[in-house]
């Protein structure tokens, strides 16, 4: 008996795959954004030492880091409708919990996962800026807001190009597991493609293409992204 | 999902969870175990770019980084006893944790190898030639100049694999390994209190995170004891 690998029905999960991947990005994509405006604001209050948000702040990232993807999905998938249902219990809202889409458990999980990694790409861009870049801007005048938004955040962003990358193809991968709560993004599309037929194998064949075929594609976008912003830098740095 | 959330149940199901954590630490164990072999042939092949080997390394580096791990876990699952069937060799009573354990490995594997070949890389040209200048042999440059210093660049990144793979282990549950994450959705199933269960289960992970993180920071320290601070802050 040779190997046994249907190779159509590799064609045939792939053309369905394709499909599902509007969802997969949509988490990463959506994720990736919330996560950067969380993370800017995590990094920014660890920076600026600002009173019990610091604390808060450096509890989440850690807490965050410090646990499973998989839980933090769970908890939200299983929490947010309590939480929501005993709201809607006092206010009298019409709206019930079981109407709002999974997909948006997905978004928010994803999203405060992706905050608390961004946060600390974010901290260590922002603390390569030099010191003396904050003081020449409050010299001229710019208050902390103009410092941040016009000269230390886009040299920050800049610096965390690959970290960011990295997180990016991680934050990919990581939506694979958006099938436990039953979404079909690429893996719960390969799944349920599969259970017609028992091929599992050719079906994640055909994930582990694509996802590969993403990263890497992912990595050269970057790549080039990279030259671009750092074409402004004086050097010192990479 | 008929009962509410009560705190106190949090606390009632963690010793229950613990009971299978040293079956998650055996996952991580031989895990690391497979992944460190792996990753040191591949350093070997990819440093002194052995024909052939080096590019096969260069491929499985890839697609362990581009692909998740909860695919690579099936692929292992589904794919090896198909290429084993080919050379006559039966794995229907082999148990799903040996699948884990080596999917684990294999991506283990590829991220230690990049993270040793990193760190061997970081070390100055000039400092394995100035050890041969002294007149040292191949083993004792490589143990007592380059190893201590990649060292230094290899523990942090080292630790940071370690604990992104003790996470990872909380996907072993889709190949039917009854690990903590197991446990929890079989007790989630005898009595709906899932909330309660997944909320114990991340402060497991948490506590056993910082332990790995203090535990790491303490050796850190160590690897960094004869680094010289030629220019202070």
């Amino acid at each position: 008996m040779g190997l046994t690998i249907d190779i159509h029905f590799i064609c045939t999960v792939f053309i369905a795959i394709l499909k599902a991947l509007p969802v997969t990005l949509q988490i990463t994509g959506v994720s990736i954004f919330v996560g950067l405006v969380i993370g800017i604001f995590a990094a920014s209050v660890r920076i600026f030492k600002v009173k019990v948000l610091k604390q808060l702040a450096e509890f989440y990232v850690s807490f965050t880091r410090g646990t499973p993807m998989l839980l933090q999905l769970l908890i939200v998938y299983y929490a947010i409708p309590q939480i929501y249902d005993h709201f809607a219990a006092i206010y009298g809202w019409t709206f019930r919990s079981y109407e709002i889409p999974i997909l948006v458990f997905a978004l928010i999980a994803f999203s405060i996962n992706t905050g608390a990694y961004m946060s600390e790409v974010i901290r260590s861009g922002i603390m390569a800026v030099e010191k003396g870049q904050f003081e020449a801007c409050y010299s001229v005048g710019m208050t902390t807001l103009q410092t941040m938004s016009r000269v230390v955040l886009p040299q920050a962003l800049g610096i965390s190009i690959p970290m960011i990358t990295n997180m990016l193809i991680s934050l990919l991968k990581g939506t694979s597991i958006a099938f436990t709560i039953s979404i079909l993004e690429v893996t719960g599309m390969a799944k349920a493609t599969a259970a017609t037929n028992y091929n599992f194998l050719e079906a994640y064949l055909a994930c582990a293409i694509l996802y590969w075929g993403l990263s890497m594609l992912v990595e050269r976008v970057s790549g080039l992204l990279e030259k671009r912003v750092m074409v402004y830098s004086k050097g010192g740095f990479a | 999902m008929g009962s509410y959330f009560d705190p106190k149940l949090i606390l009632k199901f963690i010793p229950d969870l613990l009971k299978f954590f040293p079956i998650t630490l055996g996952i991580l164990a031989g895990a690391l175990l497979v992944g460190g072999v792996i990753a040191s042939l591949v350093a070997f092949f990819r440093i002194f770019k052995i024909p052939v080997l080096d590019r096969i390394s260069i491929v499985y580096t890839s697609f362990m980084r581009g692909t998740p791990t909860i695919i690579q876990l099936f692929l292992v699952y589904y794919g090896l006893p198909v290429l084993l069937q080919a050379i006559h060799i039966d794995t229907s009573n082999v148990s799903e944790i040996a699948f884990v354990i080596l999917a684990y490995g294999l991506g283990i594997g590829a991220f230690l190898s990049e993270i040793i070949r990193g760190a061997i890389n970081s070390v100055d040209k000039g400092q394995r030639e100035a050890a041969y200048a002294v007149g040292m042999t191949t083993g004792q440059v490589f143990a007592r100049v380059i190893l201590p210093q990649a060292l230094i660049v290899a523990v942090p990144n080292f630790t940071n694999l370690l604990i992104s793979y003790l996470k990872e282990t909380s996907l072993a549950f889709t190949l039917g390994v009854v690990d903590m994450v197991g446990r929890a959705f079989a007790l989630g199933n005898l009595n709906y209190h899932y909330l309660e269960i997944y909320i114990g289960l991340t402060v497991i992970y948490y506590i056993v995170c910082i332990i790995l993180q203090r535990a790491f920071s303490v050796i850190e320290m160590h690897t960094k004891k004869h680094e010289r601070h030629l220019v202070e802050g």
